[in-house]
């Protein structure tokens, strides 16, 4: 650990040696492995430690920012000297600073337990031991239809960096995880080949997913879209699944970034105080969650994190706020990019809310699409099923949603008790009202 | 060091390779013969080490001023070792002989017999000019351009895109150039170097009216020196990023529902990208999984259509002259009169099929093992007019600049994202429409591509391909096209 420390202290060294007046260094060292399985036998395994530099360099009020897997010294020597006269060229920016040090401070004291110390023992014979067992939940699944292929894949990571600034920032951390995946490839008597796919992760080999129920939700979400067909084109209620929600939240978040108010690239500039969601929405971002996929003491230019209230019963609370684009505008910095996103739930279960629905489409995937975050204007692909009287009925394909997210988020009529786990973002299941959806 | 002539593996009459690019970083011949030996000491069928050096500048502009600048440089090698189908990979960022034997030990656990020989002699393959393709030479170098060169180029496409329009509020521009270098040695004794240029000036804008705010850009793109940026080019950029964005004032939702649509000439080419490029890598079709797989030889389109995957095109972002596993890239027909011809080829899927790879085997850094992937993928031109296709249409949708894209390779469900294009009404392009996706089933679209035109566009703009977590840069081009009925995404009235 300390090891990465010097080099990132090291740069920062050679940075203001070779004429920048501040800087910052980041640095890393991973491992990673990744197994992937098909139809019986190994695909492929791929196995690396791979490490990397990256400095920002502040030369006579200019800014440049760098990075480098060389670290041979001769060569890190030259690649910082060319930064710094690239630097000199650009215009000055008063705006671009280290953060002042306060902000460094108030680091949270705790463990957040990101870190598997058993992370050795993971050895190559479990991981084809747990690729097997996927493949083998898979094939059990029996649907309409034959499994023409299964892939299923096991990786896992450990992953140690190291940060400091020339104004006082020293940080260090280490995480590791582990993630199963299963896909399936069935064929439709229509002649197409849906596929499907689950997976999930952990923070410590202990605790990751059962592969038996991973492999079947991999091949029952391909089964799911045998006989898959378009819907009419209407205006209806729509269910979203927990683990496609993340989409629309994202598209919701990404406008809350100085970048995005600054450049007047957001639809919600000036909607502080303001409500942007029905009453529903709550969202927090706490980075401080124990073996958290998001978590973590600091971000990425050093500011001690804490938890935030972003939304509250649909009002918005605070933008991302990183330090340069703070600065800009004139606010204080928050942080620059969310950690892990926490839902206020709902007290009904997934098929609860389907039953209230009545008649709407349950979306399980978005195919493509995007959002513009300057107007809120959204369109995604999405598959799924019909909603038919309270019940799932028959697979959607070739459908598409499209409306305004300031719309959307409005009409926000419930949200489930079931937030998806694998993810920084968790989502519990997610009902809009009255959403244009394309079809036939 | 053996003779050329002894040795079987060094075939032919190639003439012997030596290391030119790589030589200065200590790669040299017996380090690449130790990493493959090691590679092979499993009993693999084949085994490759991929060095990669890569340079990359940004330079942007924000508020009126050229004051931030990036740059990364990535230095590594990646080891495959292949037996059947099955890859193993390792990498490492230290090109010592020791880092790079671990790399490959690491890679050879894929197989599991006895040692096979590894080369004793590198062969130059294909070869010098002319069998070796020069498609993007340079006359000057990215790193003899100087910073100071660039610079003014974005201070003066930031006045311009301001004095363009008063609506217009904000501008970024930037300029990024790459300065790639790769050497591929594999354990059939082949060796090639290649260096691989890149450069891409984009500039995005944001204008207000009414109250009313609208972002847009344009970009160009290719394997190009500073020369590329013209005074004719960069006024183009201008203007399109000034145009596409204003236009959006005006624009209203498109309508939702199955609707005849006309793909514009150029980036329309994102239309075969999803619909049928992915699902013609062979990769998929090994493993049964695409909705291709059982459809070579078989009629898909009408007989005038005619799409291929080309890595030819002189200074094409797409174009390669090799691909990552040291094969010629060529130019490949996925259909030929409608009929679905050729897969794209990486060693393994050609291997498996029986047939000569297609020079498609790519990656997108010594962090990967390749895979097959397109290069730029375009119709070509077919009987009809453009104007004849539109004044076809009593009312449906005309696409003409797009954002992305996504396909299932087995369901053929795929979308692409319209950011400008028309409502068509009575055959005459009527009201702007914006922010749009459309969604469709590749084979089902491709039998409903009823019209192609005779204007083919390449287009010049900065696409990247994203499959398995990696991201390869592509070209993409298309000749007006009708498609008699799709699902457009629009909002229901």
């Amino acid at each position: 650990m300390s090891e990465l420390l010097d080099i990132a202290k090291g740069a920062i060294k050679l940075a203001m040696d070779k004429g920048a007046q501040e800087a910052s260094a980041g640095t890393y060292r991973s491992r990673e492995v990744e197994i992937t399985w098909r139809d019986g036998k190994v695909e492929k395994v791929s196995e690396a430690t791979t490490r990397g530099l990256s400095i920002s360099l502040y030369v006579d009020g200019r800014y440049s920012s760098v990075s480098t897997s060389d670290l041979r010294p001769e060569a890190l020597s030259k690649f910082v000297e060319e930064s710094i006269a690239m630097a000199r060229t650009l215009a000055k920016d008063p705006f671009r600073k280290l953060p002042d040090p306060k902000l460094y401070e108030g680091r949270a004291n705790v463990d957040l337990e990101l870190a598997d110390a058993k992370y050795q023992e993971v050895t190559p014979e479990k991981r084809r031991e747990l690729a097997a067992a996927l493949e083998a939940a898979a094939r059990s699944v029996k649907g309409k239809g034959e499994i023409l292929s299964v892939e299923t894949s096991v990786s896992d990571s450990r992953s140690e960096s190291a940060r400091a600034t020339s104004n006082g920032f020293v940080g260090e951390n280490a995480g590791t995880s582990f993630w199963l995946g299963a896909g399936a490839t069935v064929k439709d008597p229509d002649g197409r080949r849906p596929e499907g796919s689950s997976f999930g992760g952990s923070r410590f080999f202990a605790e990751i997913p059962d592969a038996e129920t991973i492999g079947r939700q991999g091949a029952q979400r391909a089964f799911d879209c045998v006989g898959a067909a378009k819907a009419p084109s209407a205006n209806v209620p729509i269910v979203v699944e927990n683990r496609v929600a993340g989409r629309l939240v994202r598209s919701l978040f990404g406008p809350l970034g100085a970048r995005s108010l600054q450049q007047k690239q957001s639809f919600l500039e000036g909607q502080l105080g303001k409500p942007i969601a029905s009453k529903l929405l709550t969202v927090t971002d706490d980075p401080l969650i124990k073996r958290g996929f998001g978590s973590r003491l600091y971000d990425s230019e050093g500011i001690a994190a804490k938890k935030m209230v972003v939304v509250e019963a649909g009002v918005l609370k605070t933008y991302y706020v990183d330090d340069y684009y703070g600065r800009k505008l004139k606010m204080a910095p928050t942080t620059g990019g969310s950690s892990n996103l926490i839902f206020a739930l709902g007290k009904k279960s997934f098929d609860e809310l389907v039953k209230d629905v009545k008649d709407g489409i349950y979306v399980t995937g978005f195919l493509g699409g995007n959002s513009n975050s300057t107007t809120g204007d959204y369109s995604f692909g999405i598959q799924g099923f019909r909603i038919e009287k309270g019940a799932i009925t028959s697979p959607i394909a070739e459908m598409n949603i499209s409306g305004n997210q300031k719309d959307l988020w409005k009409n926000l009529v419930a949200l489930g008790n079931d937030p998806y786990p694998y993810t920084s973002t968790n989502t519990p299941t997610m009902v809009f009202d009255g959403v244009s959806v394309a079809g036939a | 060091m053996a003779n050329a002539q002894a040795n079987p593996r060094s075939a032919q009459d190639k003439p012997v390779a030596t290391i030119r690019y790589f030589s200065k970083f200590g790669v040299d011949e017996n380090m690449l013969k130790q990493t493959l030996a090691a590679a092979m000491a499993k009993g693999a069928d084949r085994a490759d080490v991929f060095i990669q050096h890569r340079v990359s500048h940004t330079m942007a502009l924000e508020d009126g001023e050229v004051n931030r600048a990036y740059a990364w440089v990535e230095l590594g090698a990646g080891v495959r070792v292949v037996k059947g189908d099955q890859t193993g990979y390792g990498y490492t960022e230290d090109l010592t002989v020791d880092a790079l034997k671990n790399a490959a030990a690491t890679a050879a656990a894929i197989a599991d017999g006895p040692s096979r020989d590894a080369p004793t002699v590198f062969r130059a393959d294909p070869g010098s000019h002319p069998a070796f393709p020069t498609r993007y030479t340079l006359e000057r170098s990215w790193d003899e351009v100087k910073p100071e060169e660039k610079l003014p180029i974005l201070v003066r496409m930031n006045e311009r895109t301001m004095a363009a329009d008063p609506r217009i509020k904000k501008v970024s521009t930037g300029m990024a150039d790459e300065f790639g270098a790769v050497l591929i040695a594999d354990s059939d004794g082949r060796l090639v170097e290649d260096i691989q240029p890149m450069t891409q000036l984009w500039l995005s804008c944001t204008a207000e009216q009414n109250g009313q705010r609208e972002t847009n850009g344009y970009n160009v793109a290719g394997r190009e020196d500073f020369n590329f940026y013209t005074e004719d080019r960069l006024s183009r950029v201008v203007r399109e990023a000034v145009a596409r964005t204003t236009i959006l004032f005006e624009a209203i939702p498109a309508p939702a529902g199955e609707l005849p649509v006309v793909m514009a000439a150029g980036s329309s080419g994102i239309l075969l990208h999803e619909a049928i490029g992915h699902g013609m890598e062979a990769d998929f079709a090994r493993k049964n999984t695409t909705i291709y797989a059982d459809k070579i030889g078989k009629p898909i389109a009408k007989d005038f259509v005619h799409i291929v995957d080309d890595g030819t095109i002189e200074h094409a972002r797409g174009a390669i002259n090799v691909d990552d596993e040291g094969n010629v890239a060529g130019k490949t027909n996925l259909v030929e009169g409608g009929v679905l011809t050729t897969f794209l080829h990486d060693e393994i899927s050609a291997k498996h099929y029986g047939v000569k790879p297609t020079g498609s085997g790519r990656r997108e850094s010594y962090k990967h093992a390749p895979m097959p992937r397109m290069r730029a993928t375009y119709m070509l031109p077919g009987p009809h007019k453009k104007d004849e296709i539109i004044a076809s249409v009593k009312k449906g949708i005309y696409c003409s600049n797009f954002s992305n894209g996504q396909v299932k390779i087995g369901a053929g469900d795929f979308t692409f994202y319209v950011k400008n294009g028309f409502l068509i009404e009575d055959g005459k392009l009527t009201k702007p429409i914006k922010d749009v996706n459309i969604i469709g089933n590749g084979p089902k679209v491709l039998e409903k591509i009823d019209m192609v035109s005779d204007d083919l566009v390449i287009d010049e703009g900065g696409w990247t391909c994203g499959k398995d977590g990696q991201s390869v840069p592509v070209s993409q081009g298309m000749p007006t096209v009708r498609v008699s009925s799709i699902t457009v995404g629009g909002r229901k009235s």
